[in-house]
Formats: C-alpha cells, sequence, structure tokens
C-alpha cells in the first residue's frame, strides 16, 4: 500500500480524489488544506482530509472497508495536524459512522439529519459549557455575535434584549478570521456593556460559528450563500448551549446586507422553535436612515475617516480604533 | 521533563497505541484512555503510561491514548516517543532514568 499527501492536493491527483469521494457518497469541500490517501495498484482505496482543526472527507472503498484502513487515515491526519500545532481537532462524519470514530477516540458534540460532530476531547464542549457562570434570573436569553468591531447596532440589540430579559448571554466568536482580534473584540463588549448588570460576556471558544461547527460563515461568497447550511451550529447551540444553559429565546438583528447572515437567521427561525427556544428578530438600529453595521464601521476606518464613525461605535470602540490606527 | 506542547506519537492501527501528549501545568496526570481490550486491560494499560511518564519525571501532563491492544513494550515506546517529542528534550534516555 502507498501513501500519497497533499497541502492540499492538485491537478490529476485531486480529480481522482474528488471523483473517489463522489463514488462514496461525498462531496470534496472547498478550503481543504491537507489530505492523505492510501493506494493500492495505483488506485485510491482510503482518503481522509483536513480543513483548519476538522478532519472530514474519509473514506473507504467498500471493498476495502474492515481493513483497518480508516484508523490509518486518522492517524496521518492526528499526525499531521500535532506537527502544525493543533491541539484540539473536530471530525465531521455521517451519522451512521460513528461507531467507527467512536473507536478511533472521538467524541460525540452534536449531529443533525446528515452530519455527525466528533471531537477529540472528552465531555469536550459539555466541560466548556460548564465553566459559563449560571444565569440569575429568567427569562434567560441570548446574543451570539461576531463584533467586528463593537457597534452602537451591537450595543442597541444588546440593551433591549437585556431590558426584556432576567438574564442576557452574550456569546462574542473566538475564530480568529476576523479583521480584529477575538481578544480585542471580546473586550470591547464586556467594556461596552459593563453598565448592564444582567448580561454575561462569553466567548464561544471553538463550539458556536467556529470553523468546526459553520465553516461556510467565514468564506461568505456570495454564490455559495444558497448552498450552506447552518444546522449543525444551531444544533449545537440548542443541545449543548441553551439546554444546560437554560436559555429559552434568541435575539438577533435583522440583516440588510450579508446573504450568509441572513440565510442563517431564516434557519434559526426554522430550527430554535423545535428545542424550545424563541427566536427574537429585531430591526438594524440606524443613524439617519443608514443601518449601522460593522462592515461600514470597518470601511469608514480602512478611509480613515474617524469623525463620520465615531457616531456608529460606543466611545470604548471609538478609543480602540485610533489606538489601533497609530501604531 | 516538562511538557511544552502537544505531541502525538503512535498509530491507530491492530497492535498500537497512539498517544496524545499535551501539557497540563500544575494538574498533574489526567489520562484519557480507549481501547478495544479496557475491560481485560484498561487498569494496566494506564497504570503502564503513568509509570512510564514517571520514568521520565514527567509530573503534568493531559494524555489521551488509544489503543489497539498494544504490548506493554510498545506502550512504553510511543508514551516516551509523545514525551520527548512534546517536551522538546532531545538527549533520549532510551533505557533508563531521565535526568
Amino acid at each position: 500500500m502507498y501513501v500519497e499527501y497533499g497541502s492540499p492536493l492538485n491537478g490529476r491527483r485531486l480529480l481522482e480524489t474528488v471523483a473517489f469521494l463522489n463514488r462514496s457518497g461525498l462531496d470534496c469541500e472547498m478550503g481543504i488544506e491537507f489530505s492523505v490517501n492510501l493506494l493500492e495498484d495505483g488506485k485510491i482505496v482510503a482518503s481522509g482530509s483536513m480543513q483548519d482543526n476538522v478532519l472530514k472527507c474519509i473514506a473507504v472503498s467498500k471493498d476495502c472497508q474492515g481493513e483497518g484502513l480508516a484508523a490509518k487515515i486518522v492517524s496521518e491526519l492526528k499526525l499531521e495536524a500535532a506537527l502544525q500545532g493543533k491541539t484540539h481537532l473536530f471530525l465531521y462524519t455521517k451519522p451512521e459512522n460513528r461507531s467507527l470514530f467512536d473507536a478511533l477516540g472521538f467524541y460525540k458534540v452534536a449531529q443533525t439529519e446528515h452530519i455527525l460532530l466528533m471531537e477529540d476531547l472528552k465531555n469536550g464542549v459539555a466541560q466548556f459549557v460548564s465553566k459559563i457562570p449560571k444565569a440569575k434570573a429568567q427569562p434567560v436569553g441570548a446574543i451570539v455575535m461576531n463584533c467586528n468591531p463593537f457597534t452602537n447596532g451591537h450595543l442597541d440589540l444588546i440593551a433591549n434584549a437585556a431590558a426584556e430579559c432576567g438574564f442576557l448571554y452574550i456569546f462574542v466568536v473566538s475564530e480568529e478570521k476576523s479583521f480584529f482580534s477575538a481578544q480585542d473584540r471580546l473586550r470591547l463588549v464586556k467594556e461596552g456593556t459593563a453598565h448592564l448588570p444582567n448580561v454575561a460576556v462569553q466567548p464561544t471558544g471553538e463550539y458556536l460559528i467556529s470553523s468546526a461547527t459553520f465553516p461556510v460563515y467565514f468564506i461568505k461568497e456570495k454564490d455559495r450563500a444558497a448552498e450552506f447550511n447552518s444546522a449543525l451550529d444551531l444544533t449545537v447551540f440548542a443541545e449543548c448551549f441553551a439546554g444546560p444553559l437554560g436559555i429559552t429565546r434568541r435575539y438577533v438583528g435583522c440583516e440588510p446586507f450579508c446573504p450568509v447572515t441572513r440565510r442563517y437567521n431564516r434557519q434559526m427561525q426554522r430550527l430554535l422553535p423545535e428545542h424550545g427556544i424563541t427566536v427574537i428578530e429585531r430591526p438594524r438600529f440606524s443613524i439617519g436612515g443608514e443601518a449601522v453595521s460593522a462592515s461600514r464601521v470597518r470601511r469608514l476606518f480602512a478611509e480613515g475617516r474617524f469623525e463620520e464613525l465615531r457616531p456608529l461605535v460606543p466611545e470604548v470602540t471609538y478609543w480602540y480604533l485610533m489606538e489601533v490606527s497609530a501604531k | 521533563m516538562k511538557i511544552q506542547k502537544t505531541a502525538v506519537a503512535g498509530t491507530m492501527e491492530s497492535s498500537d497505541i497512539m498517544v496524545t501528549i499535551a501539557p497540563n501545568e500544575g494538574n498533574g496526570m489526567e489520562i484519557d484512555l480507549d481501547s478495544t481490550v479496557e475491560k481485560q486491560y484498561g487498569k494496566i494499560i494506564r497504570r503502564t503510561i503513568e509509570e512510564t511518564l514517571k520514568e521520565l519525571k514527567v509530573h503534568d501532563a493531559r494524555v489521551h491514548a488509544v489503543d489497539k491492544g498494544a504490548l506493554d513494550c510498545a506502550i512504553q515506546a510511543r508514551v516516551k516517543t509523545a514525551a520527548y517529542r512534546a517536551s522538546g528534550e532531545q538527549s533520549y534516555q532510551w533505557g533508563g532514568e531521565a535526568k
């Protein structure tokens, strides 16, 4: 048996891999960074790939199942992940393959009809959520936001939701794929909401709107917006977060611009009520007839128009942006 | 020996064990084991992992081991290799005790 690696695969080897995955009933996804194939007599008999910290597109040909090839593929991927310094791995597979990956040291996070998300930490998500402080009053609401950077639009949504809830969680996206760092985004929301006593600001960790639960969010190509499915991310929210934390409301801002977020909001309206969570969509906060959005703030920031962006953001964000631009 | 980063040794193929060792500063030794022979040998495997790390003077470590029926000697070899990789230590003392 011959092993081939690709970081990522290209040319003929990529085409052969895509064809092999299609025969196994899998799509080859965009954005894969590393793949490993096992070949016998020049033909692919098993394949697996990695994107960020997620192992995916793992398949073994029908005639070679039961020979431990999946174990070899996952071993190779784990070794490569460790070399790249990745410490926490996720895995996508079809729900019917769960027992195979149970035996390879992966544990279930959540599953939808079509996809099972697993991780290589025992009780990883349960432990993460157990460290979040408990709500002190009912009803409990939640908002998941990126805040890139924190604007008066975010603050408006938070303040209104906090007034309606006994307790409100703000989950700020931890994934480092935004213009401003996760640490800075989290700090600005914490400082900008410090005057609201019933609000807790928490990082999402790797479990909400992350490359593991929602990879397409960070690709944001308009023509792909119609294809993606955010059911996995919403299921993790409902089962792993809302359940243990007693969250019964999720607030979102209407999305006038981004098609990915708009579709995400629509799926939220459809899926969360099945878990007993009410979705409350709020109109965008606007100034002078124009909706305040983080993308608009970033645009003004890039063009150096600080006085124009000043009314759009809380003071704490304004001073932060001045500091960043001075560097 | 101090565990500085996450490192892996071994495979998940039959008769082998894949050992992942990660830092666990000040929290002692934590071992998660998945084994095909957990019922029969789980305790012994855990003990072997722990003793091998003690021999290397590793006190704080998070270990995740996926065992596919490895023999004792294979377990020791994989644990030592993973620990050396995780510590960045290169003066190997394969036989005896670490400094």
